[in-house]
């Protein structure tokens, strides 16, 4: 639901005027930094918390994820009926953030242990809920306002109740799902390959010796690299399209400039639908390329991401300037597969080269690298945007060095990736570390039955 | 068979709850994708 919460913005902002922003509505700048506070507070709590979960277990994780997230949206409710921004910030972006990072990976190393033969998939369908939320989150939300609004009401407050008490019923009935399997759990009739033939360790890193390896850095920029590309494009998307096509995208000549408020309107929609379909892109992409990188290994997939994605990133303006619709899309709809594989691909890499004991935790401190590439990918984007209108540059090719930079930042993991090799042997817990920790975690042992 | 490998055949009762965690997920998710595929048509009229 994070990703769809842009539907609220603008109801957010006429919360006093109703129909049109009062003097002291809030502005839409204001209410947008809840989403950044999601994304700070995910990565912060994720790398925080991640220790503790793999400790206590992801049932208490996923429970706690309930209570944040759930109660995040009634603190939330509270601040929109009050009218009081900062209870806006501390609901959804601070405290329901928490709840996201831990929700995040909560699921990660108990799936990555149940599908030790397919850990790709597993994670990839976990990461694409994450993702997927938003497709059913932000339409719901939608509804929900329309329902809830009244003369006197947008309707937001009423929403964030309820949608607080859905989310919590779900989570609630996930987190006690959750089921953890005794250590050494295999499927019948399969064998671990063996190490020399797939560079997967059988071994198990502690996650405070994790980030004293180049591999950890290695991986940190991997992801960093291939978030900080898509990000960028997907915070952009409609304006993006609407400014390189203009009137073409409703069958009209001229620039988008050039354009009545009418017709402004209509390729406002386009816009829009182009961004949901980006998104839709961005979903079925964790799980196909995170599954086909079971087959295709950890490794050559994210060559596929890095050197395809390149590719494509310098060839889109190719696509503009030819104004071609169709290839333009399909183009960026490509790119957003490989955004939402790189992210759903990664927990498997590490549990490749790390184990899978602390993988969880060794997840949450990678995701401080997604942090990193909200801030660096939108803003570059934006501002390379804005200098180059600035430099009058016309607005339908504003974005075509923003996109050679990007095919480079592209070019830079590649060479990131190449360098991952498997970790030092010293780096690992010896056996009877490994069984001090597990006896901590309170692991079962498997027993034959 | 190795002491580690603890995979059972799945009970009836296992496959109703699977089939019912699945319909509990597939059904919303299903439901957004036709909305964000429906607000997408607009790009191929």
């Amino acid at each position: 639901m994070a990703y769809g919460f842009s539907v609220f913005w603008l109801p957010l902002s006429k919360a006093i005027g109703i129909t049109d922003s009062a003097p002291d509505d809030w502005k839409v700048s204001t209410v947008v930094w809840t989403y950044k506070l999601f994304f700070v507070f995910l990565g912060s709590s994720a790398a925080l918390f991640g220790g503790w979960l793999e400790r206590e277990g992801p049932r208490k994780a996923g429970f706690i994820a309930a209570c944040c997230w759930g109660g995040g949206f009634l603190i939330s409710a509270l601040g929109v009926y009050l009218h009081v921004i900062w209870l806006l910030w501390l609901g959804s972006g601070v405290i329901g953030g928490c709840g996201l990072g831990l929700g995040y990976i909560s699921p990660v190393s108990t799936l990555i242990k149940w599908f030790p033969d397919r850990r790709g998939m597993a994670t990839g369908m976990a990461i694409m809920g994450f993702g997927g939320g938003a497709l059913i989150g932000a339409p719901l939300a939608d509804r929900l306002m329309k329902h809830f609004a009244t003369p006197t009401s947008v309707g937001v407050w009423e929403t964030f109740v309820t949608l607080g008490v859905i989310y919590f019923i779900a989570m609630m009935c996930g987190a006690f799902g959750y089921r953890v399997p005794p250590t050494g759990w295999r499927p019948v009739g399969w064998a671990p390959p063996p190490t020399q033939a797939t560079a997967i360790t059988t071994r198990q890193m502690h996650v405070n010796q994790a980030h004293k390896t180049p591999q950890f850095w290695l991986l940190w920029a991997v992801l960093c690299l291939n978030v900080s590309a898509g990000i960028g494009v997907i915070a952009l998307a409609s304006p993006m399209i609407q400014e390189v096509f203009g009137g073409k995208l409703i069958g009209l000549a001229g620039a988008l400039k050039d354009l009545t408020q009418d017709q402004k309107a209509q390729v406002a929609t386009v816009g829009a639908g182009f961004a949901a379909l980006l998104s839709f892109f961005n979903i079925i992409g964790r799980f196909l390329w995170a599954s086909a990188s079971d087959y295709l290994g950890r490794k050559p997939t994210y060559f596929i991401f890095f050197s395809l994605g390149a590719v494509l990133y310098a060839s889109s303006p190719f696509a503009g300037r030819s104004g071609n619709i169709p290839l333009f899309v399909a183009i960026f709809c490509i790119i957003l597969t490989m955004y939402g594989g790189g992210f759903a691909t990664i927990p498997a890499y590490l549990a490749d080269k790390f184990g899978t004991q602390f993988v969880g935790a060794i997840h949450g401190r990678l995701l401080t690298a997604w942090s990193v590439a909200a801030l660096v990918g939108t803003s570059l984007v934006d501002y390379i945007r804005e200098y180059q209108l600035s430099l009058g540059v016309p607005a339908a090719h504003a974005y075509e060095t923003a996109m050679y930079i990007l095919a480079g930042l592209l070019i830079f993991g590649f060479f990131c990736n190449l360098a991952v090799r498997p970790v030092a042997e010293r780096f690992f817990m010896s056996e009877d570390e490994l069984a001090g920790v597990r006896r901590l975690a309170h692991e079962a042992p498997a027993t034959a039955k | 068979m190795s002491h580690s490998e603890m995979g059972q055949r799945p009970s009836a009762a296992s496959w109703v709850a699977v089939a019912l965690a699945w319909v509990a997920v597939g059904l919303p998710l299903a439901w957004g994708v036709w909305q964000t595929l429906r607000k997408a048509l607009v790009l191929f009229r």
